[in-house]
């Protein structure tokens, strides 16, 4: 049976909802208008806030839903989706809601948040429906803890044949067994590159000396290039795969930050407007 | 030379266990080497690490090869050995042994520092996992959240409650903006803007709305949608605007000129079908000026007799056309002769702007006057041969009194006046006898007598003003009758004593619930609006009717070549706010009593 999406779920049950009810509210706004024109003070707009306020809350509570692993109400694919498509229809409403009228004011502001959580969430849709797959043609059969060991037999292995090798060699083998680094800070996981890396210098370090051996050292040389290029691949391959996992998880520390400054600016924009009414 | 080793290990539990070996060489060769007679196999030793050399004083020296060689903590290239040194190769120490005999050199080698190889040596440079890094996202969330309560909502609620309200705490921020300047929703209107920084001006409570009394505080003299004199009109006034306020429809934050709603359905929601918010109302219902706006209802003037006046309203198009009764003959035809008409300055050809001139606020016009538009022409001289004086134009009485008071004087005067041809001449300084005064007077009244009569009833007077003769009067106010009886001198004739003039009352305003701004109309003639041209009578009402309204301007909805029509293009909600100076109608009500000094009342018939 093919993988279906939460995008698909339930034959689409969140999208139909979604389009329900972002086409009524473009009806309600095109039908309904005040002499003096759309805004968020009428009644209109004080319906559509209403509903996308409430709307707002409902999609921050899948954040704790999600948590929940004896949750009641429905599997969590189901919220998700349906977090997805409303989060969506969520542009809709509350652009009617503020009648296209925008300011440098907290109302704006507000809404500004708002596009900002949910076009990084449109990012992480985008992240978890696209990186897994590439996640797992990276991996293989491997896991990035099996890739460690094979890591750990080469450097064993590159070791004792250095050994016997001269300094120069036995010395990129080490810097390679100790320097090797995978992962890291922020940028390093990101990009999934790591500058200067001992392994790849070891690579072509061992190629350019391949003239200076002769006999058993010669063999030895070329057996530690053969594990050095293994090694390399691996640490690509760890490393592709520490990327990955940093762009499934990098857009939430946007989107849940971003939330809660909306949640405040939600509170600031309601207090605001009753406040001054 | 001979070396006893003794070869320290330890095992996985940490006993130790030794071996010893006996090496004989000419010189020690140390490194990671197979060919080095101390053979230490680990990658962190150079393959020819360093080499030890018995020397011929007897002593032993080691010396640096390719390696780095660490002696008691100290880095040396070469030294002498002596019993008791540490040396470090990598991670071996050596210990120089004391002298044993048999051997040249006796020293300890121990492994101190494992390789450290395996999973747990990768995986200590493995970091996977964002979490690991310097992200947060809990403090991320708390660092944003909290800003934006600060900004946005602790800081501007303290400006809002601050119990100091002075304008002058808004006018000292130094700042450009207030503490809740982000808490505005849009541009004020431009009448408001310039206390747009203090927003407890309008927004004087907390959580309520902005109240009447916010606007009231400025708009101190703005009325109601129709004037509430009698209980009644409170009644239906607070029926039919039930929880109505100023903001209801004043929405504010819309914008420079998005205070005042220019709407059609601000009137027609109601007017349309206005039985069903006051079943009493006797107006007509209205839902578009192009489609069922009820001929126009003419206000017009009328004199009463006690030199009153009061305002009648006629529709425009009822079975008879509405007259003026303005107390004053104009025949407009007359004086737009395209010949001219006579003038102290010879013909002239009057147009329109020769009496009409346009107010100050360029919508409607001055009322024309006797002395201003008149009187050029219309001179009220009474003597041809005393060119300088003019009766007053005003009352009865005065007009007499100056035609008696000048004969009089002619008759009385010491000096001889060219007009007394009847009565004789003194020399001067002569007393005038008691007869001839008497004569004189007698005279002077005769004469005040004819004249008066003459400008009542023949010349000029009669010209523009109804004139009623008074025969039998015994008023005595009448100077030609007082003086009459001091000289005690018979009637002469059966002339009238003296006149009445029908008391005039002009319209002014003959629309006045509708503004009408002719400074917005002066691309067209005004006979496009006035047509005045064959008016023989003062009668004739020239205001135009609602289809000449209709040939430019359109309803509700925009047409064709045509200007917008809607409600508020004429009307205006509140009273007051479209007839500058023209006292309210009540529609239904008793008409209001307009006080108007009938006689002396501005004089010209002329319509607008």
């Amino acid at each position: 049976m093919r993988h279906r999406t939460i995008l698909e779920y339930k034959h689409y049950r969140y999208l139909k909802l979604a389009a329900f009810v972002a086409i009524i509210a473009i009806v309600a706004y095109a039908v309904y208008s005040t002499p003096v024109g759309r805004y968020g003070g009428s009644p209109m707009g004080y319906a559509l806030g209403t509903v996308g306020a409430l709307l707002i809350l409902w999609l921050m509570w899948f954040g704790i839903r999600k948590r929940q692993y004896r949750g009641s109400s429905g599997n969590i694919q189901g919220w998700l989706s349906g977090h997805v498509y409303l989060g969506t229809a969520l542009i809709v409403i509350a652009t009617l809601h503020s009648g296209f009228q925008v300011g440098w004011n907290v109302h704006t502001l507000a809404y500004v948040l708002m596009l900002l959580v949910i076009f990084s969430g449109f990012y992480g849709l985008y992240a978890y429906l696209r990186v897994p797959p590439l996640m797992t043609a990276n991996l293989g059969d491997d896991t990035l803890d099996s890739i460690i060991l094979k890591i750990a037999d080469i450097d064993r292995d590159a070791r004792r044949l250095a050994v016997g090798m001269p300094d120069n060699i036995n010395r990129v083998i080490q810097d390679s067994v100790e320097g090797t680094r995978i992962g890291g800070g922020v940028l390093a996981q990101l990009t999934g590159r790591v500058r200067h890396c001992p392994t790849a210098r070891a690579v072509t370090d061992i190629q350019a000396a391949v003239r200076q051996f002769k006999g058993d050292e010669a063999r030895a040389n070329k057996d530690l290039y053969a594990l050095m290029l293994r090694k390399q691949k691996l640490v690509e391959r760890a490393r592709i795969d520490i990327r990955y996992q940093a762009i499934l998880n990098f857009w939430l520390y946007l989107h849940v930050p971003l939330t809660l400054a909306l949640l405040a600016a939600l509170t600031a924009h309601i207090i605001a407007v009753f406040f001054y009414w | 030379m001979k070396i006893l080793l003794v070869t320290q290990t330890r095992n996985k539990k940490g006993q130790a266990a030794r071996s010893e070996q006996q090496i004989v060489a000419d010189a020690l060769r140390i490194g990671r080497g197979t060919d080095c007679k101390l053979f230490l196999p680990d990658p962190r030793v150079a393959l020819h690490h360093a080499q030890i050399r018995h020397g011929t004083d007897g002593s032993n020296y080691i010396e640096a090869d390719a390696g780095v060689i660490s002696v008691d903590g100290s880095l040396n290239r070469a030294g002498k050995l002596q019993a008791g040194q540490r040396i470090l190769i990598g991670p071996y120490e050596i210990i120089v042994l004391p002298a044993q005999p048999d051997v040249d050199l006796a020293l300890s080698l121990e492994l101190i520092e494992p390789l450290r190889e395996g999973v747990e040596e990768v995986r200590s440079k493995v970091r996977a996992g964002l979490k690991n890094t310097w992200l947060s996202r809990r403090l991320f969330s708390w660092v944003a959240a909290t800003m934006v309560l600060l900004a946005f909502i602790a800081w501007p609620v303290m400006h809002a409650t601050s119990p100091d309200k002075s304008p002058e705490r808004i006018e000292n921020l130094k700042a450009d903006i207030t503490p809740d300047a982000s808490w505005d929703v849009g541009p004020l209107a431009s009448a408001h803007a310039g206390f747009g920084r203090d927003c407890g001006k309008c927004h004087q409570q907390p959580f309520v709305q902005v109240m009447n009394q916010a606007c009231e505080d400025c708009h101190k003299t703005i009325g109601w949608h129709f004037p509430l004199r009698t209980p009644e009109a409170k009644a239906v006034h607070a029926a039919v605007f039930p929880d109505t306020r100023c903001a209801s429809c004043h929405r504010d934050h819309k914008g420079p000129n998005g205070l005042v709603r220019t709407d059609a359905t601000l009137c027609t929601d109601c007017h349309r079908d206005l039985k069903t918010r006051h079943a009493k109302s006797g107006l007509p219902d209205i839902s578009d000026f192009s489609k069922d706006h009820p001929a126009f209802m003419l206000s017009i003037l009328q004199p009463g007799r006690r030199g009153d006046a009061a305002i009648v309203r006629v529709p425009q198009e009822g079975k008879a056309a509405p007259r003026e009764n303005s107390g004053l003959k104009f025949p407009h035809k007359t004086h737009l002769d395209k010949k001219g008409v006579r003038s102290p300055d010879g013909t002239v050809t009057l147009e329109c702007s020769n009496c009409h001139l346009r107010d100050e606020a360029g919508i409607r016009f001055k009322p024309v006057t006797m002395k201003d538009h008149c009187q050029r022409c219309h001179s009220l001289e009474f003597e041809p041969k005393v060119t300088t004086r003019q009766v007053p134009h005003g009352k009865v009485g005065d007009v007499l009194a100056t035609l008696n008071e000048f004969y009089a004087q002619a008759a009385l005067a010491d000096t001889p006046i060219d007009v007394v041809v009847e009565a004789n001449i003194r020399r001067p300084g002569e007393r005038l006898a008691e007869t001839k005064r008497q004569a004189a007077l007698t005279w002077a009244a005769d004469k005040a007598d004819r004249i008066a009569h003459d400008l009542f009833e023949v010349r000029v007077c009669f010209l523009c003003h109804q004139i009623t003769p008074v025969v039998s009067d015994t008023n005595a106010t009448t100077i030609a009758t007082a003086v009459a009886t001091l000289v005690a001198a018979p009637a002469a004739d059966s002339r009238p004593a003296s006149w009445t003039v029908a008391p005039v009352a002009v319209t002014q305003h003959w629309l006045p619930k509708s503004r009408f701004p002719h400074s917005q109309h002066e691309t067209f003639e005004c006979a496009k609006c006035h047509q005045v041209a064959n008016s023989k009578t003062s009668a004739d009402i020239a205001i135009p009717d609602l289809k000449n309204c209709r040939e430019c301007h359109g309803g509700n909805q925009p047409s064709r070549d045509k200007a917008r029509g809607t409600c508020e293009t004429c009307h205006g909600f509140h009273t007051g706010s479209h007839k500058a100076g023209v006292p309210a109608i009540v529609p239904g009500g008793n008409l209001p009593k307009v006080t108007q000094a009938a006689p002396d009342a501005t004089g010209g018939g002329a319509k607008k």
